[in-house]
């Protein structure tokens, strides 16, 4: 009976207007029992919510979009006989601009587990912020760590299921246990994952490979495999526009990784140059 | 995702089709949702030392056709606020009937006469609280992509009992200013009114008449040169005391001699 | 056979010109044509001191060659006990389209009061950054069209500036300019800021050349320099003008000015 009364009592204006009290039931949603990260995600209410969406986001198409979306990158690692190196630039581009010469794109997922960014910024934030939470749920539940393996997959299931829909993300997520040893994988946007040895991500991945291709082995030192990694992305901020600022070194042991730097390329450019006899296309003449 | 180097991370087109631009053109006028059909064009409005004036022509335009001349845009809410329509009229008129109905709503609930010290019950709705209101409306609106092709501008008193003045659009845009106004006003009438009240301070010391005049001669002035208005308009001040709405006020001492002058258009040659 | 009947409005309904209906590129109908952004101008910018945080904004708004308003605020105190923000922490500045940013702050300020209400104390700025991230990322799929710039102090009472990316990508940094004139303050900011390209007098030529060491700056300096790079954006970007307003965070609590900028 009262909720009888209280539907026919609601005041009119009320009646007229029943998405935007929605909006505040979302909002008192979204501050209350719903986790932050959760999956809930607002859509534009159209039929093509993707092709708008490129619309407004795709730098690529069209340099003018209103909005643009953090990208650009060169990321590798790969597995050797003392780990995994992975190493990473940090520039971050929004168009032409610039947007950021300092970003972290080694994601530490927990401490034997790193993820590296590669295509949208915030895209591979949130859901390595994501897949962290779901790493720690494993652990509670089954009370031992997630394997690589299991934890890569369900990455690649979840940006499978939004396929279509948007997403960009090239990630690798490198990491150790005792069942799998040092383990690598890649997963992307599309939804591929890909266990393998050796990876180079993003749109310098094509001077890294170079690079790294031509002096892998399996059997490289530990020195030897950091300086590799070091070299490879240099090379890649050399050529690709996309990439640049600061090289970014982790290393992943059997008890877990180790972070070995954030170096600026300059000065390492310069002293590859001058003191290895490198890059001899460059003039070391300032004037 | 793409993987070609020179466009890594980027949409495919053969997964999501060629690049659309279309999606992100520019709202022109044949650009609608519901294209905006019967329109009203600007409204005005100055604060001055103790409330606002604001106006409106008469005319609600079908294209460019002057199709109803006795439209009245200006309407008061709870005898303290008036809400200047620009843009669609059947959306003013929706935006209209729910606005009563909410005033309806707001005069049973709101405190009775004895229960104060004397004096008219107070609005619990002032025009700054129904100005945030109608613009949380339009960008709900907005953002279901559905608009109410309106720019509105809300005129009455503050918390403070201070004058107050605000405009929001079909896609919830807010601002605040001693003058405003919307449509071909932003053009003709604004640098008008900003001669006259460059900054909250100027506006204070203007006075009921000085406003009065001032939003009069901008509405000449669209008169003269905007083709969708009426020399016919509303006009309505707002005090404490309440509102002073006049709504078949007619243009005084129009002069076309300006008209002479004009060169670059029709048949004359020199 | 059809071609017979096609002046017939019963068999084939009234004769609308459907060509005209507004289509994709892939040649699907499309049902609207509505484009719920726009860009109002102005700019922002926060550096980050040693004990103290300055978030500034212009408060000009434009739509097009238009101006609004000469005074729309772009930075907010976030996260205070009630609507006056008096013993607000955090400051949040947005730069894009207007409503948007004031969705934003009006969802984060409910949530920072929400956290303060249920725990007794209100929220750190790292949380809060992180919060806000998650908002951002929450519209993935229609993105607000915000520049947002979080500051505050951090637990340990240094000043902390996060900036994000309209998708919710944040870093922490030591300064960051947003908005239509970033690209006219950004290189300023990391000449006077980060000492990029600064070297020490004397220290050699060439490759010797040895780099400034970086220091926080006082908060004097800064502020000196948030007005500087403003009158340079006003010189040269048209959305840029009018006030500056400029609010500074130290253990103290928040200290607000309003500057002019030129008005052309």
């Amino acid at each position: 009976m009262d909720s009888l009364v209280s539907r026919y009592s609601r005041p009119a204006y009320e009646e007229n207007e029943v998405a935007f009290r929605d909006e505040e039931q979302q909002d008192l949603e979204l501050m209350g029992a719903a986790p932050p990260l959760s999956l809930k995600f607002a859509m534009p209410p159209i039929a093509q919510p993707s092709s708008w969406l490129r619309a407004a986001t795709d730098d690529r198409s069209n340099p003018d979009c209103p909005i643009k979306i953090a990208h650009g990158t060169t990321t590798l690692a790969f597995r050797f006989q003392g780990g995994i190196i992975v190493a990473t630039d940090s520039r971050a581009t929004a168009g032409n601009w610039i947007a950021s010469q300092t970003v972290k794109k080694v994601i530490e997922i927990n401490s034997v587990l790193l993820g590296t960014m590669a295509g949208g910024a915030a895209d591979c934030q949130y859901w390595l912020a994501w897949l962290g939470m779901q790493c720690r749920l494993h652990e509670l539940r089954h009370k031992r760590r997630i394997s690589v393996a299991a934890a890569s997959k369900i990455l690649a299931n979840l940006v499978y299921n939004y396929k279509g829909m948007g997403l960009s993300m090239g990630t690798m997520c490198a990491g150790v246990t005792k069942e799998e040893g040092p383990a690598l994988y890649y997963v992307d946007s599309d939804g591929t994952r890909l266990a393998g040895n050796l990876f180079c991500v993003g749109s310098g991945q094509t001077f890294a490979y170079g690079v790294l291709d031509a002096e892998y082995r399996y059997d490289l030192s530990d020195e030897e495999a950091v300086e590799l990694g070091r070299r490879s992305i240099l090379a890649a901020t050399h050529r690709d526009a996309y990439s640049g600022g600061f090289i970014n070194l982790y290393h992943v042991k059997e008890a877990g990784w180790v972070k070995l730097g954030f170096e600026d390329t300059n000065p390492i450019f310069w002293k590859t140059k001058l003191e290895k006899g490198e890059f001899t296309n460059v003039t070391a003449d300032l004037n | 995702m793409d993987h070609r180097p020179q466009a890594w991370g980027r949409p495919r087109d053969d997964v999501y089709g060629a690049y659309d631009a279309s999606f992100m053109n520019p709202n022109g006028p044949n650009q609608a949702t519901q294209s905006p059909i019967v329109t009203g064009t600007s409204v005005v409005a100055i604060k001055f030392s103790e409330g606002v004036v604001i106006a409106a022509d008469n005319l609600a335009s079908y294209g460019s056709l002057a199709r109803f001349t006795d439209v009245k845009r200006l309407r008061t809410f709870a005898d303290s606020t008036v809400i200047g329509f620009g843009g669609d009229v059947s959306d003013m008129q929706y935006l209209d009937r729910h606005l009563t109905s909410l005033a309806i709503d707001e005069s049973y609930s709101a405190p009775s006469l004895d229960s104060d010290a004397g004096g008219p019950p107070k609005a619990r709705l002032n025009a700054a609280n129904l100005h945030k209101y109608l613009a949380k409306l339009l960008y709900a609106r907005r953002s279901k992509f559905d608009p109410l092709w309106n720019h509105l501008l809300v005129a009455g008193l503050d918390d403070d009992d201070k004058p107050f003045l605000a405009a929001a659009d079909l896609l919830g845009t807010t601002f605040s200013a001693p003058s405003l106004a919307t449509g071909f006003g932003s053009m003709l009438a604004q640098p008008i009114m900003r001669r006259f009240a460059p900054d909250e301070e100027a506006a204070a010391r203007l006075t009921r008449e000085q406003a009065v005049d001032v939003v009069k001669q901008c509405m000449k002035v669209l008169f003269y040169r905007d083709a969708r208005s009426l020399d016919s308009y509303s006009i309505a001040v707002v005090t404490k005391d309440g509102v002073d709405l006049k709504e078949n006020e007619k243009l005084e001492n129009q002069s076309w001699a300006f008209a002479e002058r004009i060169r670059g258009y029709g048949t004359q040659t020199a | 056979m059809a071609a017979m009947f096609s002046q017939n409005p019963v068999m084939n309904g009234p004769n609308y010109s459907f060509s005209d209906a507004p289509r994709t590129a892939n040649g699907e109908f499309r049902e609207h044509r509505f484009n719920p952004y726009s860009d109002n101008g102005g700019s922002t910018l926060a550096i980050a001191g040693a004990d103290f945080t300055i978030v500034a904004g212009d408060t000009r708004s434009t739509s097009g060659y238009s101006i609004n308003s000469r005074y729309t605020p772009k930075v907010f105190k976030i996260g205070g006990t009630t609507s006056s923000q008096d013993d607000a922490t955090i400051l949040l500045s947005v730069v894009g389209f207007a409503a948007d940013g004031e969705a934003l702050r009006d969802r984060l300020d409910a949530i920072c009061k929400i956290y303060r209400y249920r725990h007794g104390k209100p929220m750190s700025v790292t949380a809060c950054a992180k919060r806000l991230s998650t908002i951002l990322y929450q519209k993935r799929f229609f993105p607000y069209y915000v520049h947002a710039i979080l500051g505050g102090l951090d637990e340990e009472g240094k000043g902390a500036v996060f900036s994000y990316d309209p998708v919710g990508s944040y870093e922490r940094e030591q300064c960051r300019a947003g908005g239509a004139a970033a690209s006219l303050i950004t290189p300023f900011l990391d000449n006077q800021v980060n000492f990029k390209n600064q070297y020490v007098p004397g220290s050699g030529t060439g490759h010797d050349l040895k780099e400034r060491e970086v220091v926080p700056l006082v908060r004097r300096d800064a502020e000196i320099l948030v007005k500087d790079a403003f009158d340079g954006a006003v010189e040269r970007h048209i959305e840029v003008g009018d006030g500056l307003q400029m609010m500074t965070i130290t253990k103290d609590g928040i200290e607000e000015v309003l500057l002019p900028l030129k008005r052309d």
